[in-house]
């Protein structure tokens, strides 16, 4: 897989040669790895089509098994049964994983998971293993993703009977960009190269758009603006957005993402039925996640089946003396789950408000994912948007897919003699990107929400006399001290000239192209200066695991002594 | 020895977006549009700086400044409509404009100006398309005109005065990409 690597990398030197070549451009497939479950999508020509692997299957479960040498994926195994998958040489929730540290509470959440998460709590990755051979076998979510997406790539490339490298993907709203660069490098071990990655309900609102343009060519209509709110919540993060769309074009005017999910309602449940569970499942001994296994399946049985009855038995025998037997009333799963259906009320709420919009303008209410068919979780959407009705014509667990399968068209330059793929989709910022400055404060320089692509600048200065130097500490959030935000790198600006603190004007600037690529720009302005120091241009981010622990030596080192303030806008002291 | 291959892929810049290397082009574009426009985008950014105070100012113009032209198009030039068009207007402007303009749909030839031109597009809209600020843009545009018809001539005091910061900009030379 190294070499695969290489050659993603020397690909985009040979771009050359492709362009005399009279061959038709390579159409990008579009990807949605869900924590759960994930799909692959093509436009075959004419429209979306959904790729089936070898059983026949549209949606396969996302995880690795690793079996003494040759690991397997959802893709092409099948599994004699849903405990198979929970004997602990099985990894899946890598979406769940991937690009956190072992100090994040989504990473000690998946603590309970029927394989190894064991976490030292410093601000570094989690040890992740599979169970082989009665041995814990360690590996990455980065690795498994990759061994996922090889897979994926293989089904892919016999069905289209041709190579596949473009690849468009599906990622939730809440993903900050280090995280993004984890699965750009996954994709980069499968040798594939990522075109775009587009946050998922951004997918389903290009995939609106789409058929709003087709309804119009229809009825002969004007094809006036269109809002739709939509609400996507899958098995590991909840994410809304609020597009406006006319014309093909869709136009993001709101998101917001939270890593709430049915990965929560299950382990919530869980709890909720054997109270002591995290206690009898922490040694992690083969028989505890065998346990722990049934447990799982189980209560994953009871939540689906709620989605249609009122109440549903429960009954399992963990041994050990533990059983479980039950009436679970769908009552009493809401009221388990209080806290999750809140958040979800809270995210949509927000997007409203960030849109400037009400309930009363949003024309169409969208819900998709695995979430989506949870009486609960369908009625909270509905009476937040004041409506009896939802959006009719997505299916909800292939939606995602479809537009990324759209995009992947779009973005690889495919034209429709019907003007199917008339389509665009104008991106938004789905977290402020800013610096540390005013002690430890985030000082947004892209606000959320922001159209991309987009560039803004702003000034600082010194907060000491003749100092020489300045750290810039780029960081991604929508908190107000950087602590609690992203960090996606540092570097160092010298040359200041040696005057009073406040004088040097030290100007930052950001810019997000079209392929969603973060520039940052920072340098000290001399006026009149015949040779001013060289600006910086630092594609970030730059951060590598165990990051957090860079900020903090570095504060420690330097104090405050690189520091820097905002300074004021005219009419503002 | 995966991850350290990977790394040293991710750490070189990500390969241009060469998704319309091969095929034909011209359908898909049209890039003469593009073109038509471009001369008086380069303008207009001077007047989107002087209303977004974040958006960047002439820190790296190296132009003189006597190549100000003398009226810079205003947002209702950028996005081609009248001083009194309907907010559905400019939306369909807007729209109209991202459909040939957006850095995902302009040829590869014009990728790198594409991103400018839909942010200045981008700029007109956010302003024309919120009544406060347009109220305010309108206020400001009514007293440059006012002064141009007072002073026949682009450096105007009062000209400059309103448009503080108003130098021409233009990233790709400024930056020296």
């Amino acid at each position: 897989m190294a070499e695969q690597a290489y050659t993603v990398a020397s690909d985009s030197e040979t771009t050359g040669e492709e362009k005399t070549s009279p061959a038709f451009p390579e159409i990008a497939i579009g990807i949605d790895i869900g924590t759960s479950q994930c799909s692959v999508a093509v436009w075959n020509g004419s429209q979306v089509e959904l790729l089936r692997n070898t059983r026949n299957r549209k949606l396969m479960r996302s995880y690795v098994t690793f079996k003494d040498e040759v690991p397997a994926g959802g893709v092409s195994d099948e599994l004699a049964h849903e405990y198979d998958m929970l004997s602990g040489a099985a990894i899946f929730n890598m979406k769940r994983l991937i690009g956190r540290v072992d100090t994040d509470p989504v990473v000690h959440a998946s603590k309970n998971l029927p394989f190894l998460v064991q976490t030292l709590d410093i601000g570094v990755r989690p040890f992740i293993a599979a169970l082989v051979n009665k041995m814990w076998r360690s590996t990455t979510p980065e690795e498994v993703l990759a061994i996922f997406l090889v897979e994926l790539r293989a089904m892919a490339e016999v069905k289209l009977r041709r190579p596949v490298r473009n690849v468009v993907l599906t990622i939730p709203v809440s993903f900050s960009r280090f995280q993004l660069t984890r699965i750009e490098r996954a994709c980069a071990m499968a040798g594939l190269h990522v075109l775009r990655l587009m946050p998922e309900p951004t997918a389903v609102a290009l995939l609106y758009a789409q058929q709003q343009q087709q309804s119009a060519h229809e009825n002969m209509g004007s094809g006036s603006e269109k809002i739709a709110l939509i609400f996507n919540m899958g098995a590991g993060y909840c994410d809304v957005a609020i597009t406006a769309t006319a014309g093909g074009v869709s136009q993001i005017k709101a998101l917001a993402g939270s890593t709430v999910g049915g990965e929560d309602l299950l382990q919530n449940l869980m709890h909720h039925l054997l109270p002591s569970m995290d206690h009898i499942f922490s040694s992690h001994g083969i028989e505890e996640i065998k346990r722990m296994g049934l447990l799982r399946v189980a209560t994953q049985d009871a939540i689906h089946q709620l989605s249609s009855e009122m109440s549903v038995p429960i009954d399992v025998d963990l041994g050990n003396g533990t059983k479980i037997s039950k009436f679970l009333e769908r009552a009493e799963f809401e009221e388990v789950n209080k806290e999750v259906f809140q958040k979800c009320e809270t995210l949509i709420k927000r997007c409203l408000c960030d849109a400037k919009l009400e309930a009363e303008d949003v024309h169409d209410v969208i819900i998709v994912g695995g979430c989506s068919y949870i009486p609960k979780v369908r009625n909270i959407v509905m009476s937040i948007c004041k409506r009896e009705e939802l959006y009719s014509g997505m299916n909800p667990l292939e939606a995602a897919v479809r537009g990324a399968a759209l995009e992947g068209a779009v973005a690889s330059g495919i034209s429709d003699p019907f003007g199917s793929l008339d389509l665009l989709t104008i991106q938004a910022t789905p977290l402020s990107i800013g610096i540390q400055a005013d002690g430890s404060n985030f000082v947004p320089i892209i606000h959320q929400n922001t159209t991309t692509p987009v560039r803004k600048e702003q000034n600082f200065t010194t907060v000491h006399d003749n100092q020489a130097e300045a750290l810039i500490f780029v960081y991604e959030g929508d908190e107000k001290t950087v602590e609690d935000n992203h960090l996606l790198g540092y570097f160092k600006i010298t040359g200041i000239p040696p005057v009073p603190k406040g004088v040097p004007e030290i100007n930052v600037c950001m810019d997000i192209d079209a392929s969603n690529v973060l520039r940052v720009f920072a340098g000290v302005i001399i006026p009149g200066a015949k040779c001013p120091p060289p600006f910086m241009e630092v594609r970030m981010p730059t951060v590598d695991d165990g990051h957090a622990w860079s900020a903090q030596t570095l504060h420690k080192t330097y104090g405050s002594t690189l520091d820097l303030v905002t300074v004021k806008k005219k009419g503002q002291h | 020895m995966i991850s350290t291959s990977t790394r040293l892929f991710l750490q070189t810049p990500p390969p241009p977006v060469n998704i319309f290397s091969s095929g034909d082009n011209s359908a898909l574009s049209p890039s003469s549009l593009t073109f038509r426009q471009s001369g008086y985008f380069t303008a207009a950014a001077a007047t989107c700086a002087s209303v977004e105070t974040e958006s960047p100012t002439s820190r790296y113009s190296t132009l003189p400044r006597n190549l100000i032209p003398a009226s810079p198009a205003s947002f209702y030039e950028i996005l081609d409509i009248p001083m009194g068009a309907t907010v559905q207007e400019i939306k369909a402007a807007y729209r109209r404009l991202a459909r040939v303009c957006h850095p995902d749909v302009a040829a590869i030839d014009q990728k790198d100006s594409s991103a400018d031109d839909f942010m200045k597009i981008h700029s007109a809209y956010s302003t024309l398309s919120d009544p406060d600020k347009r109220a305010d843009y309108d206020r400001r545009l009514s007293r440059r005109h006012r002064s141009i018809n007072l002073y026949s001539g682009g450096c105007s005091p009062s000209a400059m005065s309103g448009f503080t910061g108003y130098t021409p900009r233009n990233w790709e030379t400024d930056q020296c990409w």
